[in-house]
């Protein structure tokens, strides 16, 4: 019975040199793709953040504007009080709207 | 020699195996089982909240086409910190942040911070602006921190304060809701405090975590109230008008959707605004309308009279002889203006308020059944989505004395708060069925499924036939009674009752004069109900009728409500009345 011996035609410690190798340069990849996404998603989360903290302003513009309407006095500005007020008819289209 | 190798590589394998394996196991009890321990203790290390921002869910208000409207959400800036070791120049500091933000910190305040040489971080200035941030930060002053902020910000400022609530440190170290929506909502709108500093590990593992039971997203969102903004302002600017024009103690309102409890405005003046806590007054930090219990008066009529009409013991053709004053249990009962009215139907005791009619009623109705009715009624809870809900005070129906009985027929000796109140009310608006109050209508996961909140359980009290019934002497004192009869809508039933009820003197009786709660509810179109109103004001002065003092406002509401969502007319034609 003879021996099977296999003749490779590189050194195996140089193959696991070169695995070794690919592994750390993957791996250093790896960190700096996963510390840019973090980056990213870190800036991202804060734009939201300002848009939505700017959107605010002006909600609190819009409802600063609903107030100061709301709280005109008309008669103050100006204007009369009509005389008398016409209500429509119930079958009014219009008023169905 | 070969084997020998072999051997020893798997030894070095199944060793480098193992300590991968331990390094897990360590990682997931670092990262998973202790993660909340550590990262408190790593948060008690540091001075500066570098942990993270402060981050929360948003409170809308809902506008009637849909449109979602802030009522509480995140403003972002920067604060401002020195480092006293390294500040060497505390006055041309002070000097570049008077520049940018005038008058916001006192020179001896600075300075103050600025000589604790044995402090690295103290927050000198919060709020500024993105633009100030920024620009300070460009000056790079030694020692002078510009750090990102975020803080909680009230678009509406006052707008249904009390209802949506505040966020302050409490009793922890940590920013959560205290009152109204923000503490109803906590767990909701609160977030779990991502960091910035993500470890891959870390999100390896809680992300399967999350994965097998999801309870983030299934539990963090945003929460879409009923509250419509132009009607709460409304709503708010009517309270602040009664309350100063009569001197009141204090005003409030509600209006609700009878049919659904969705409450569309609900206010109370005084209030304060949420973007300004400081020099706020704590009593008024929650809802009124909501903890305190109040003698209705007069508007509790039309309950007794539907417990009466439904049990069978009246019907609206029933008559009887009113005399005007009635002695019972040694005690007199009057009508307002101490009047007898003759032999009158039913109707008439809604119509003109008698208070004898309304004793004569529950009389008819008997102790047992008014009991009965008045538990279904005020006996619960509400269920409203608010923290603090007071308890009717309901002690007289546990007694047996007529006389109690008969007070309580028009609504003295029987103390429930205004939402108790509505929502007994809108029995008769809505065909006789007790609804669940409520403030949202839905919570916006973050997962992007919009949750719908289901408040549907309805109790019934009262036949559709009563409610009716009750209805139809409540809009005859809108069509004949308030203003004179001018007050009628030609195009538009209304219903209503008015309520002027005696203020306790703290003492066990009532003021003899003078001092009074008013109190005004009415629903509209009479008979299938967009929207139902109680309004209230406590002491006002110089005026003894409710009728006087909200009736205005109410007509005001209902014509507002009205235009604003193009409720169609429910009857008549066309008609010039005067304005």
């Amino acid at each position: 019975m003879h021996n099977v011996r296999l003749h490779l035609p590189f050194s195996p410690l140089a193959l696991c040199y070169g695995a070794a190798g690919i592994l750390l340069v993957v791996y250093i990849g790896l960190i700096s793709v996963v510390m840019g996404y973090a980056t990213l998603t870190v800036e991202f989360s804060q734009s939201v953040k300002d848009d939505g903290a700017a959107i605010a302003l002006l909600e609190g513009e819009y409802l600063a504007s609903v107030a100061r309407i709301t709280g005109t006095d008309y008669v103050v500005e100006g204007y009369a009080k009509p005389l008398s007020i016409l209500f429509v008819r119930s079958e009014s289209s219009t008023a169905l709207r | 020699m070969r084997a020998q190798f072999r051997s020893r590589i798997r030894l070095v394998l199944a060793f480098i195996i193992l300590a991968a394996l331990g390094i897990f196991v360590r990682l997931y009890f670092v990262q998973i089982v202790h993660g909340d321990d550590y990262s408190q203790k790593a948060d008690r290390q540091f001075s500066s909240g570098g942990s993270g921002l402060f981050d929360r869910g948003t409170i809308y208000f809902t506008r009637k086409d849909g449109t979602l409207i802030s009522a509480a959400t995140l403003s972002t800036g920067f604060l401002v910190a020195i480092n006293p070791q390294i500040l060497n120049d505390p006055e041309v500091a002070y000097a570049a942040l008077e520049a940018i933000a005038p008058d916001q910190i006192s020179h001896e305040a600075f300075l103050a911070a600025a000589t604790k040489k044995t402090r690295v971080y103290i927050e000198v200035l919060h709020r500024l602006s993105e633009a100030e941030g920024q620009l300070l930060a460009s000056k790079n002053i030694p020692g002078i921190q510009v750090l990102r902020e975020r803080w909680r910000y009230y678009p509406g400022g006052s707008l249904a304060s009390q209802s949506i609530g505040i966020v302050s440190f409490g009793s922890g170290d940590t920013l959560a809701g205290q009152t109204g929506l923000e503490a109803t909502y906590d767990d909701t709108l609160m977030r779990s405090g991502d960091s910035l500093y993500k470890n891959f590990f870390a999100e390896l593992f809680s992300n399967v975590g999350n994965l097998l039971v999801a309870a983030k997203d299934a539990r963090e969102g945003d929460v879409v109230t009923t509250i419509e903004p132009e009607v709460q302002t409304r709503l708010q600017n009517d309270l602040m008008k009664i309350t100063q024009r009569y001197s009141s103690k204090e005003s409030g309102g509600i209006i609700m959707d009878p049919s659904t409890g969705a409450i569309v405005a609900i206010a109370s003046n005084p209030s304060y605004d949420a973007n300004n806590l400081q020099s706020v007054d704590p009593t008024l930090l929650g809802s009124p309308l909501i903890e305190s219990v109040h003698e209705f008066g007069s508007i509790m009529k039309p309950l007794t009279m539907a417990s009466a009409l439904d049990a069978g013991a009246v019907t609206p053709q029933t008559t009887y002889d009113d005399t005007g004053c009635i002695t019972v249990d040694t005690k007199k009962i009057c009508n307002w203006d101490l009047k007898p009215r003759g032999v009158i139907p039913m109707e008439q005791i809604i119509l003109q308020s008698l208070n004898v009619g309304a004793s004569w009623v529950a009389t008819q109705l008997g102790q047992d059944k008014f009991r009965e009715y008045f538990t279904k009624l005020f006996g619960q809870r509400t269920g409203i989505d608010l923290p603090n809900e007071g308890r009717a005070l309901l002690g007289n129906l546990a007694t047996t004395q007529q006389i109690n009985f008969d007070n309580m027929s028009f609504g003295q000796g029987i103390a429930v708060t205004p939402l108790q109140m509505i929502r007994a009310l809108s029995t008769i608006a809505n065909g006789g069925v007790m609804v669940e109050p409520h403030l949202t209508s839905a919570i916006r996961l973050n997962s992007g499924i919009e949750r719908s909140i289901d408040w549907g359980e309805t109790t019934p009290v009262f036949s559709a036939t009563t409610a009716r019934e009750t209805t139809m002497m409540m809009t005859a004192v809108v069509d004949e009674k308030l203003q004179g009869g001018n007050a009628r809508i030609p195009t538009m039933s209304v219903a209503a009752k008015t309520g002027t009820a005696q203020l306790t003197d703290g003492q066990g009786g009532y003021y003899a004069t003078g001092r009074y709660f008013h109190s005004f509810v009415g629903f509209f179109p009479s008979y299938n109900p967009r929207f139902i109103i109680l309004l209230y004001t406590n002491d006002p002065k110089g005026v003894t009728y409710a009728s006087d003092t909200l009736s205005p406002t109410f007509l005001d509401l209902v014509h507002f409500l009205i235009d604003y969502y193009a409720v169609p007319p429910d009857r008549g034609v066309a008609t010039t009345t005067p304005a």
